[in-house]
C-alpha cells in the first residue's frame, strides 16, 4: 500500500462532509453525554434529601418542558415530551456553538431539513396510526379532483419549518460575516499604522459584535427554539387530538361566560 | 448581464414590505390590549414576541432568497 492510499483512506469520509455536518455531530454526541450523565446521576439519587445543583436544574427543565406539552397537547401527549426535550436542547445546542467560534450548523440546509423531515414523518405516522386506512382519505378531502393540491401542500409543513429555520441562522451568519469584514477593514486602516501585519484587524470587531451574537445566536436561538417545538407539537397534535381534553377546555369556556 | 442578480436580490427582499407591515400590525394591536388590561402584560407580551417571530419567516424567506441570489447563483 502506498502512502497516498492510506491517507486516502484515513480522510476518507470526513473531507466529504462540510463543517457543519460535523459540528452537528458533535453536538449531539455531547447531548447523548449530557443525557447519560443525567442518567447515572438520577439513578444514585436519594429520594428523601432535597435535590440540588446539576440535578435541580435538569428536573426543573423536564418539569418546565412536561407541563408545555400537556398545555399544548393534553395529558394523553405527556410521553412527547421527551422528543420536545431533545429537539430543543439539538436546536439551542447548534445555535450556542457559533458563539464559541465554531460553524453553525443550522446554516447547513441539510441538517435543518433533516429535523424538519423528523417532524413531518412524526405527523404522517400519527394520522396513519389514528385513522388506519382512512389515511388516505385526506388526499381525496373534500372532492377527488383535489389530488395534486393536496398531494403538494402536503410537503407545506416540511418546507416552511426547515426553511425558517435555514433563514434565520443563515441571515444571522450572513449579516455578522459582513460587519466583521467591514470592522476588520476599519480597524486595520485605523491601526494599520502603529501594529504591523494581521494583528491590526482584530481590534475593532470585538467591541461590536457581542450585540450582535446576543441577538442573531441567543435571543433568536431561543424563540426559533420554542417556535420548532411549539409547531411540531401543534402539528402532530392537530392528528391525533385528547379530545376529553378539549371537551373540557370548552366546558370551562362556556360556563366562564355564562 | 451579471448585475441583474443584484436586482434580482433587492426584489427579493422587498418581502420585508409586508412582513414589516405584519409585525407593526402585531405590536400595535398587543400594546392595545396591554393597555386595556395591564395585568395580562406578561402573558401578551410572549405571544407578541411569539407572534412576530412567525410573521418574519416571510420576510426570513425573501432575505433567504436574496442572499442566495447574491452568493450561490
Amino acid at each position: 500500500m502506498t502512502q497516498e492510499t492510506i491517507d486516502n483512506m484515513l480522510h476518507f469520509g470526513w473531507d466529504m462532509f462540510p463543517g457543519e455536518v460535523i459540528m452537528s455531530l458533535i453536538v449531539m454526541g455531547i447531548i447523548i453525554i449530557l443525557s447519560f450523565v443525567v442518567y447515572f446521576k438520577f439513578r444514585k439519587l436519594d429520594p428523601t434529601k432535597p435535590d440540588k445543583g446539576f440535578v435541580m436544574v435538569v428536573e426543573t427543565i423536564v418539569e418546565k418542558i412536561e407541563n408545555f406539552t400537556i398545555d399544548l397537547m393534553g395529558k394523553k401527549w405527556k410521553d412527547f415530551s421527551g422528543y420536545a426535550l431533545a429537539l430543543a436542547s439539538y436546536i439551542i445546542l447548534c445555535f450556542l456553538v457559533s458563539l464559541i467560534g465554531f460553524p453553525g450548523p443550522l446554516t447547513y440546509l441539510g441538517n435543518t431539513f433533516s429535523i424538519a423531515l423528523c417532524t413531518f414523518f412524526l405527523i404522517h405516522f400519527t394520522a396513519a396510526r389514528k385513522n388506519k386506512w382512512g389515511y388516505f382519505k385526506r388526499y381525496t378531502d373534500p372532492i377527488p379532483v383535489l389530488l395534486p393540491v393536496n398531494l403538494l401542500s402536503m410537503w407545506a409543513p416540511l418546507l416552511s419549518l426547515a426553511l425558517r429555520l435555514f433563514g434565520n441562522a443563515l441571515a444571522g451568519y450572513t449579516l455578522m460575516t459582513i460587519v466583521y469584514y467591514f470592522l476588520g477593514l476599519a480597524s486595520q486602516t485605523i491601526f494599520g499604522g502603529i501594529i504591523a501585519g494581521g494583528a491590526s484587524s482584530i481590534i475593532l470587531p470585538p467591541l461590536v459584535t457581542p450585540i450582535l451574537h446576543a441577538y442573531f445566536d441567543v435571543f433568536s436561538g431561543l424563540i426559533q427554539t420554542l417556535i420548532f417545538v411549539m409547531l411540531t407539537m401543534i402539528f402532530v397534535s392537530q392528528e391525533d387530538p385528547d379530545e376529553e381534553e378539549l371537551e373540557e377546555s370548552a366546558n370551562k369556556v362556556l360556563s366562564k361566560n355564562v | 448581464m451579471e448585475g441583474l442578480k443584484y436586482i434580482g436580490a433587492a426584489i427579493a427582499v422587498m418581502t420585508g414590505f409586508g412582513s414589516g407591515i405584519g409585525e407593526g400590525l402585531i405590536c400595535a394591536k398587543a400594546i392595545d390590549g396591554m393597555a386595556r388590561n395591564p395585568e395580562m402584560y406578561s402573558k401578551l407580551r410572549t405571544s407578541m414576541i411569539l407572534g412576530c417571530a412567525l410573521t418574519e419567516t416571510t420576510g426570513i424567506y425573501g432575505l433567504l432568497i436574496a442572499i442566495l441570489c447574491l452568493f450561490v447563483g
